[in-house]
């Protein structure tokens, strides 16, 4: 079932109940079904800026692309505003602005007052009702100035100030954000985040869904967040519930040249779970325990022989760590999940 | 949030014919290309029929088909289906094209339905068309004796109209095959070469009772006949009504199946997760 959060009266902005998307890949002997969601269930309620958070291939875009009507689930039930996406798609469609990640998305041969114009038309906006709205938006984003410029002359990150600028064209009322800052450069990064959380959700009230595998960034925006993992929602609760639900716990983190045997680490008496994220030659190991400093001499003593240790550090829990602690599967990882 | 009429529709496909045409634009060479193709397109034909007879004429043609002017035959049958074809090329390619830009999941998730971007983009198509048969019909007027009065447009305008129209319910059926199974050119090459064989596009299907049978199936071959018959041998009345109302049928049985088709095949993309994928 789906969860019960409705601080707000009328229907929540978004309810998806236990939604399941099977994928069927190959042929023949070959054929193997994919499960991308697993009975996902959530509810958004209006004005909520919602993040979903998970690994690759958890089922956030899959979840996404069933509400924006891309995909046909199954089974299970997705409704907006109390309207069913699937029966009552003509509705739903004209309240979802939608923005996916990656700048192949625009007529690169088009300007951006072009490829505004041509979507708008798509929304039912013309005339100067749809020559304002571009303006506005053109100059809410910056890109006034570049305005009827090719997009093939346009950075990344513009190009995905036009995608927010499409998202918003027809004045929805709610935003699908899927990976909004994916492969975008730090500066381009940072004023998506603000705009998506002071423009659009506390100035302009709209319920957002934002997906991400960036922990700091659903810890930034997001009012809620739901975990999602294997197609199936593991938990909803704000950044600062989820945080709570590793108490007196300690993460110690050690970054070592190498890829360590953490079989050892494991037994130590006191760790409840070790995390092992290997890149570019370095192993960043994240150990939960009530106290570190308790089996510090021991972690190092193991560790030592096997690799040169680059650093050691106690933190805090993160978003990544709580959510770790809970589906024990990193965010950095790859999670499709093949059940035939 | 604006209404949705049919005024909404009619600018959604015009914003799709306006947008067609400024891509293509912006590919100068596009220009070039379409500037020199009417005539580089003529010539092969023109030499092909003097090989073959020595003139623009043949009196074996003439006792199949009633008109000796093979060359005629020929540029008229070719510019017939460079107007179908263009219908296949409009809804299949550039449904194809709008998944490798990645726009095809913004316009599948939006109110406008995908049929109202496929007339938009076969009405761009079909003015690419137009110009080009224009200079074709120019070609034949001007180096092949034949007369285009009006007594002779008009009717012919109404058999392309009705031929254009069926042949829009089979390419909606091709756009939704298109969806699903992401590739073009095969499949339009190979329809290109099945209606060569099995219709009078460049040959009287009559030569080979096969073909002559298949043919009668093909819209394509009711208006070629009806239309030479019209424009080489003036006979504007004769077969008139009866290819209109053969048309007209095969019109209505062509959009119902199309139509049904496309939808299937989009709601079965759906269901596939395969919109976006190239």
């Amino acid at each position: 079932m789906a969860d019960s959060t409705h601080p707000n009266p009328g229907p929540p902005a978004l309810l998806c109940d236990n939604v399941v998307k099977l994928f069927r890949r190959g042929r023949g002997l070959k054929k193997k079904v994919v499960r991308a969601l697993d009975g996902a269930s959530l509810t958004i309620p209006q004005g909520e800026l919602f993040g979903l958070l998970g690994p690759n291939g958890a089922g956030k875009t899959t979840l996404v692309r069933c509400i924006a009507t891309l995909l046909i689930p199954d089974s299970g039930t997705i409704r907006l505003f109390g309207h069913d996406v699937f029966t009552d798609s003509l509705f739903c469609r004209q309240r979802i602005g939608l923005l996916t990640s990656g700048e192949r998305t625009l007529y690169w041969k088009l300007s951006a007052r072009d490829n505004l114009r041509f979507f708008a038309a798509l929304y039912g906006l013309h005339g100067r009702d749809r020559d304002r709205r571009i303006d506005y938006l053109l100059e809410l984003l910056g890109l006034r100035e570049v305005a009827n410029e090719r997009l093939e002359r346009y950075s990344s990150g513009m190009k995905q100030k036009v995608s927010l600028a499409r998202a918003l064209l027809h004045d929805p009322d709610i935003l699908l954000l899927d990976e909004p800052t994916l492969g975008l450069d730090p500066q381009f990064g940072r004023f998506i985040r603000q705009f998506i959380k002071e423009e659009l959700n506390r100035k302009q009230g709209k319920t957002i869904l934002l997906t991400t595998h960036y922990m700091d960034e659903a810890d930034e925006l997001c009012d809620r967040i739901a975990f999602i993992n294997r197609g199936k929602i593991v938990a909803t609760r704000t950044p600062a519930e989820f945080k709570r639900e590793i108490p007196h716990k300690e993460i110690l983190e050690v970054r070592c040249l190498g890829q360590p045997d953490t079989t050892g680490l494991k037994h130590l008496d006191g760790i409840e779970q070790v995390q092992a994220d290997f890149r570019d030659g370095i192993t960043t190991l994240r150990l939960v325990m009530p106290k570190a400093e308790k089996v510090l001499s021991e972690v190092i003593e193991l560790l030592r022989p096997q690799v040169r240790l680059l650093g050691i550090d106690v933190k805090e829990p993160t978003l990544e760590d709580v959510f770790i602690y809970m589906t024990g599967t990193s965010l950095g990882a790859d999670t499709k999940e093949e059940i035939q | 949030m604006p209404d949705r009429g049919i005024k909404t529709e009619l600018r959604a496909i015009g914003a799709e014919f306006v947008k067609t045409m400024r891509i293509w634009f912006s590919y100068p060479i596009m220009l070039v290309f379409w500037a020199v193709f009417p005539l580089l397109w003529v010539l092969p034909y023109i030499f092909q029929g003097r090989a073959l007879v020595g003139s623009g004429t043949s009196e074996a043609f003439r006792q199949l088909t009633g008109s000796g002017n093979y060359l005629a035959f020929v540029l008229i049958g070719a510019m017939i289906s460079t107007f179908v074809f263009s219908a296949l090329w409009g809804v299949g390619n550039s449904l194809r094209e709008e998944t490798y830009w990645g726009t095809m999941e913004y316009i599948i998730a939006s109110p406008t339905h995908p049929l109202v971007i496929l007339i938009g983009k076969t009405l761009a198509e079909w003015t690419w068309s137009t110009v080009m048969v224009l200079f074709q019909a120019l070609i034949i007027a001007l180096f092949f004796g034949v007369q285009f009065t009006l007594a002779k447009i008009l009717p012919v305008l109404l058999l392309v109209i009705l031929l254009m129209i069926g042949f829009y319910g089979f390419a909606i059926a091709f756009a939704g095959f298109t969806l699903l199974i992401k590739e073009v050119h095969g499949w339009v090459h190979t329809l290109e070469w099945i209606f060569f064989l099995f219709s009078p596009i460049r040959y009287p299907v009559q030569v080979n009772p096969i073909t002559a049978a298949v043919s009668t199936l093909i819209p394509l071959t009711w208006a070629l006949i009806a239309i030479r018959g019209i424009i080489l041998l003036n006979r504007t009345e004769v077969n008139l009504y009866q290819t209109v109302l053969v048309l007209t049928l095969m019109d209505i049985v062509l959009l119902t199946a199309g139509y049904f088709l496309f939808i299937y095949l989009e709601r079965k993309t759906r269901r596939d997760g395969t919109v976006g994928m190239h």
